[in-house]
């Protein structure tokens, strides 16, 4: 039962071969054998968020999947998010109205945001706290994280101009 | 914490799942969205050698508009159902709960299946499947078999599911004209497990008098709790505030909750009452628009 | 001290730190590969009290991918024990072992070590390890730990008493003779755990050749770290090197030297390989380090009025199993200061700490957070006892300006606060007037409104003079150092750590202040021993006040250096030199030195400095603060109370602040949010449950509860802020009040609400179920 299997893993794009144990969870796989650390681990039990990522652009907790499992998949990662090195929407808004502190648990906020944002984008500030609600923060109160949010909203809707745009 | 090992297969049909299931038997689990047996599996309260992955199912994953019923795939997605525009009119009652369970990330792969299967006493969609008195039809080496819901729930965590077996479809009534229907939940935070919840029908005839009733409360025993006994008393009466009320006091006498050492017996007594009141004016309403 | 003509502090400038957090880049402990590192898990006790009898590892050893697994013995050979035996009155000296090895005493208590290749066959290793425990009763419960008859958590100690203080000023036995009422009430916090969202982990690593030992910990404080490491394993502090990476949230958890680090720590020293540890969080919660679960009661002397003669605390803490910190010293501070903003004289307090079979306690972000509660809590129970308006009693008692500065009681003093003016503010925003009358509408529809205040006076900084009153070893200065580089670029470092509140961005600022140049030009290092000057490291709100104030300083001496050697190139006097838009100019002509040119000649021309001075620019400075500064704030908290279901709605919260000159406006908003956060996170939602027989059953984060964002408001921050007069820039340090502030307001706002049943919450967390117990059976007095 410890035999290790090969699995591909499309993350990002990118096609990655790995030998790994049923039982890795895609968070430790995507860290420690894709070395992508942005995906954060905060409690391998699917409450806290910090380890959202995209599945087939869908948010999911990569505690909770079998890297074994994804075989097929298309992952996206905090890593693909600022294409070329250029904020997102999101991320900038973030940066903007001081939406991070320690900053562990902000990718999982922004994966979760950037799939949301473009299945509802105009969102009301109720729908953005209920949404938020799967990501624990234990640094900002969420209030900046909100603002930040509508603020990438708007923007995204063409409605307010990005600093310097 | 990290999972024991366990060997992996990744069913590509429904015969592939008979055939692992029948060999490895007690020693093997099915995993569909993982929401819930994750965590279990995580912290190892489950601890299986092998584990059968349902993800590639995908004829399994519908929501149908079968006539009279909502036909849903075990491997439909909560936030699938939550917001398909089939369901949010012709079964606004599971719209409503599945939209409730966890949170958005969890919604995404979080199954009907699993969920009915997994069994937890305050979750949504055992308690609309038997608030609706769902069909649920399951399916093993042996051949498919229709349990209505009320049957399928047998204790905490636990179903009438033989080993072997896993759920393939539920069935759902659709709302009919001046019919309406109502979901209430309370927890201590957005997305929590409920600690009761509540779903309420209701049928008017032509004015405002009740012609059905229905309440289920979930949170409150080992398995949901249909109050159908009480409704002879309330039917044929004007649905008005009073007589929400008048239900829901009569549900909150008739529940039998356990005290646990964090939340007493009465307070879920008292929430079911809240609930129930709640729950029965909204379904009201509803039936007075349709 | 200068004027508000600030050109960097208090600038609204977006955080350094975003971009890597933002895109994935961070380097937290667990994203920095180390290769070849082992990984460690710990062997933990599922008992509350037991003897170890025998420990078992022979299975594990034989476990696929096992390197080694050792328990308290083998690290008692490599370390040495802890002695935490400060000379404070009334505190008994405890010692530890780095894990213990003849009995547990709490569940999760770390026994056995096990080292693998990774992480999952060191789990499956550790249930192959075999103890076997002899259970002992175990002590849950502060009341019973008091008791002569208790078992003894620490055998070694006579009691679980491990500390007891008490103080009297004035008469306040006489004032309540006197007093025309004697108001008693009551508060108890729940245990609570601070919950950073990155768990703590280390990882060590030996160089045999150089016998050095480093080690990359999320800590707030590495240097005192280094001091404790390097004696514990009997090395030099010369041989170590703590470096602390992006930190996932400390909240004063991770200021503490933990048993695992240590023995992490000693196993790579012993193996001559890496290793690693992170805690998953089911650890993290039962054996990290629990805090507050402290019980007050008041005994307030008033007049008719409700003006306060005398006031009493009794205060008992529930302090956990095991002294990671000295015993008296947060329960010490809550006496300390809680007449805040209050005028009496009259004072008495006994503070009682017991040690119970729980997980330690630590410093958890205001350790004094019950203290506003108390008060304000106090001065509420006496409104109510003579029937008059709690905002009016406030006002009776309150200081005012003239009368500061306000020597207390205890003998802290009260200078540059502003209590009744944020007071006035805060009321002011929310129209309390117009609140009544919607509050008296809405009884009327059987909707309970409520609205509580919170005045909040803040201890801050605690500089060396405090510690020394308080018989507490240990300074408050900080030290810092600022180098310009040849090519104009600046450096500069001080002793602090930080977990997220973004000093490279706000401490940049005091430097660039103190030096003259943009923000942007400074890099600020921090939370590598090797290259930050030793410092006391972050808690207590001192890192603006101690730390920002040695930069600025440091920063003031670099420039003055920089003036002299343009002055002298440029050969005018000093003070016709302008230092603006990075040129060090003639006042009047347009004959400058860039800054570049002065930094060069500085490193690479020093014949062309001036007579006696020596080259290079690169500044050494510490700094002690006062005693003690002060914030201060007033809190206001609206709710709504469902009273069939017991839930709390918070529909509005205000604060009027001030918290001295403020170095980042942008971080002090954050940090006020994410600090009342915290208080209504415990007021309302957090509990370490222990059952009876000490088990935790809070074990996970869907049983330790802290609201999402569908639970919190928005907070609405007044900012009023005036400068200390006693500090380099006017600094007073915040970042714990709002917690303290957030407790009492939302308490208030609660007993606010439910004031016409007759009721009084005096508990946290106010849970739905616990409201409902208090409502059930009462009836609301009809409104009048």
């Amino acid at each position: 039962m410890f035999e290790r299997v090969n699995v591909k893993l499309n993350v990002n794009g990118q096609a990655h071969e790995l030998l790994v144990e049923p039982r890795k969870l895609l968070s430790d796989a995507l860290r420690e054998d894709c070395r992508l650390t942005g995906t954060h681990v905060g409690c391998e039990h699917g409450v806290c968020g910090a380890c959202t990522v995209l599945v087939d652009g869908r948010p999911a907790r990569a505690c909770l999947i079998y890297a074994v499992q994804m075989e097929g998949h298309a992952i996206t990662t905090i890593e693909a998010i600022a294409a070329q090195g250029r904020l997102s929407a999101l991320q900038e808004a973030l940066h903007e109205e001081h939406g991070l502190q320690c900053g562990f648990c902000t990718p999982g906020i922004v994966m979760t945001f950037e799939a949301f944002l473009r299945k509802r984008p105009d969102p009301s500030e109720g729908e953005i706290r209920q949404t938020l609600s799967g990501n624990l923060c234990r640094c900002t109160g969420y209030h900046n994280i909100v603002a930040a949010i509508r603020k990438a909203a708007a923007r995204m809707r063409g409605e307010e101009n990005h600093a310097g745009a | 914490m990290k999972p024991a090992a366990f060997t992996y297969h990744r069913a590509r049909s429904l015969a592939d799942v008979f055939a692992l299931l029948a060999t490895h038997g007690d020693a093997a689990k099915v995993i569909a969205g993982g929401q819930s047996l994750g965590p279990m599996l995580n912290v190892r309260l489950a601890q299986p050698d092998h584990l059968i992955d349902l993800n590639d199912l995908h004829d399994l994953s519908y929501v149908r508009d079968a006539g009279t019923v909502i036909a849903v795939g075990a491997l439909a997605r909560h936030d699938d159902v939550a917001s398909s525009e089939l369901v949010r009119s012709a079964c606004p009652l599971l719209a409503e709960a599945a939209g409730t369970v966890g949170h958005y990330a969890i919604r995404q792969r979080g199954t009907m299946g699993g969920s009915l299967a997994h069994a937890d006493p305050a979750a949504q969609l055992p308690l609309v499947a038997v608030a609706l008195n769902a069909e649920i039809d399951v399916a093993s080496a042996r051949g498919r078999r229709t349990l209505p819901a009320r049957d399928f729930f047998v204790s905490v965590m636990t179903t009438a599911l033989e080993a072997e077996e896993i759920i393939v479809e539920v069935r759902f009534p659709r709302l009919g004209a001046r019919e309406g229907s109502a979901f209430e939940l309370f927890s201590r935070r957005h997305g929590d497990f409920a600690i009761v919840a509540a779903a309420a029908t209701v049928a008017l005839d032509g004015g405002r008098r009740v012609a059905r009733v229905g309440l289920t409360v979930g949170g409150v025993d080992a398995v949901p709790v249909s109050l159908e006994e009480l409704a002879p008393r309330f039917v044929g009466r004007e649905a008005n505030a009073e007589w929400c009320a008048g239900f829901a006091q009569a549900a909150r006498e008739r529940i039998e909750p356990a005290d646990d050492p964090r939340i007493p017996a009465e307070y879920r007594r008292e929430l079911c009452a809240a609930l129930a009141r709640r729950a029965l004016e909204r379904a009201i309403a509803q039936a007075i628009g349709r | 001290m200068p004027g508000p003509e600030f050109t960097s502090i208090g600038k609204a400038l977006p955080r350094k730190e975003d971009y890597r957090l933002l895109i994935g880049a961070g380097r937290f402990v667990d994203d920095i590969e180390i290769p070849g590192a082992l990984v460690a898990t710990f062997v933990r006790s599922p008992h509350a009290h037991a003897r170890i009898v025998s420990v078992d590892v022979e299975a594990a050893r034989g476990c696929p991918g096992i390197v080694a697994v050792v328990t308290g013995r083998e690290l008692g050979e490599w370390t040495t024990k802890l002695r935490m035996a400060p000379p404070i009155e009334g505190l008994r000296p405890v010692e530890m072992s780095t894990l213990p090895t003849d009995k547990v005493r709490f569940q999760g208590d770390p026994v056995v070590c096990v080292i693998a290749t990774d992480r999952y066959l060191a789990e499956d290793a550790a249930e192959q390890v075999v103890v076997e425990y002899e259970p002992l009763p175990a002590v849950t419960d502060m009341w019973q730990a008091l008791q002569a008859e208790a078992p003894r958590v620490d055998e070694a100690l006579s009691s679980n008493l491990v500390s007891h203080q008490t103080f009297s000023h004035g008469d306040p036995a006489a004032r309540r003779r006197e007093a025309y009422k004697v108001v008693e009430a009551t508060f108890s916090q729940a245990r609570q755990t601070h919950l950073p969202i990155e768990t703590r982990g280390c990882v060590a690593v030996w160089d045999p050749g150089r016998q050095h030992l480093t080690l990359t910990i999320g800590t707030q404080a590495p240097h005192p770290l280094r001091t404790q490491l390097a004696a514990r394993l009997r090395l030099t502090e010369s041989q170590v090197s703590v470096v602390s990476p992006d930190v996932g949230g400390g909240f004063g958890q991770k200021i503490i030297f933990y048993r695992e680090e240590l023995t992490v720590a000693a196993l790579a020293r012993a193996l001559g390989r890496p290793v690693r540890w992170r805690e998953d969080r089911m650890e993290n919660l039962i054996a990290a380090s629990h805090a507050r679960e402290d019980f007050c009661r008041t005994r307030a002397a008033v007049t008719k009025e409700g003006r306060l003669l005398g006031l009493e605390l009794e205060l008992v803490e529930d302090f956990g199993a095991y002294c990671f910190y000295p015993a008296n010293y947060l329960a010490r501070v809550v006496a300390m200061i809680l007449t805040g903003p209050y005028k009496v004289q009259d004072y008495a307090f006994d503070v009682k700490v017991v040690l119970s079979n729980k997980c330690g306690n630590g410093p958890m972000r205001a350790p004094m957070a019950i203290t506003s509660w108390v008060i304000e809590g106090t001065i509420e129970a006496i409104a109510r006892t003579l029937g008059l308006d709690p905002a009016e009693v406030r006002r009776v008692n309150m200081l005012r300006k003239e009368e500061l500065p306000y020597t207390m009681a205890t003998g802290e003093v009260l200078e540059d606060i502003t209590p009744r003016e944020t007071f006035e503010a805060a009321l002011s925003a929310v129209d309390y007037a117009g609140f009544r009358e919607r509050q008296k509408r809405a009884r009327h529809e059987a909707r309970y409104l409520g609205l509580g205040i919170c005045v909040v006076v803040e201890s801050t900084t605690y500089g060396s003079r405090f510690y020394k009153a308080a018989g507490i070893p240990g300074s408050g200065h900080e030290a810092a150092w600022v180098r310009v580089e040849p090519s104009g670029a600046v450096n500069a470092s001080v002793g602090l750590g930080p977990t997220g509140q973004g000093y490279e961005t706000s401490l940049s600022q005091a430097v660039a202040e103190g030096l003259g140049v943009d923000p942007k030009d400074v890099r600020v290092h921090l939370g590598h021993t090797d290259i930050a000057p030793y410092g006391m490291g972050s808690r207590g709100a001192r890192g603006g006040t101690a730390g920002g104030s040695t930069l600025y300083l440091a920063a003031l001496d670099a420039r003055a250096k920089m003036v002299a050697i343009a002055a002298h190139l440029l050969e005018v006097a000093e003070s016709d030199i302008e230092l603006k838009d990075g040129r060090f100019s003639v006042a009047g002509t347009d004959r400058s030195k860039s800054f570049a040119e002065v930094a060069r000649t500085a490193y690479l021309d020093p014949l062309a400095l001036p007579q006696g001075m020596s080259p290079g620019l690169d500044f050494s400075k510490t700094y002690d603060p006062p005693a003690m500064t002060y914030s201060n704030a007033t809190h206001v908290c609206m709710v709504d109370v469902a009273t069939d279901t017991g839930a709390i709605s918070i529909e509005r919260y205000v604060v009027a602040e001030d918290c001295g000159t403020v170095l980042s406006p942008v971080v002090v908003e954050g940090q006020q949010h994410g600090a009342i956060a915290m208080g209504l996170s415990g007021a309302l939602f957090e509990q370490v449950f222990y059952d009876e027989n000490g088990q935790n059953l809070s074990a996970t984060l869907a049983d330790y509860l802290v609201p999402t964002a569908a639970e919190l408001p928005n907070f609405e921050v007044i900012a009023m802020h005036t400068p200390n007069g006693r500090t380099p820039a006017g600094v007073k340090g915040m970042a714990e009040g709002g917690v303290m502030g957030a407790i009492g307001a939302v308490l208030n706002a609660v007993n606010d609400a439910l004031a016409p049943f007759g009721v009084v919450a005096d508990r946290q967390p106010l849970s739905p179920q616990y409201i409902r117990a208090l409502l059930r059976g009462k009836v609301a007095k009809e409104a009048s």
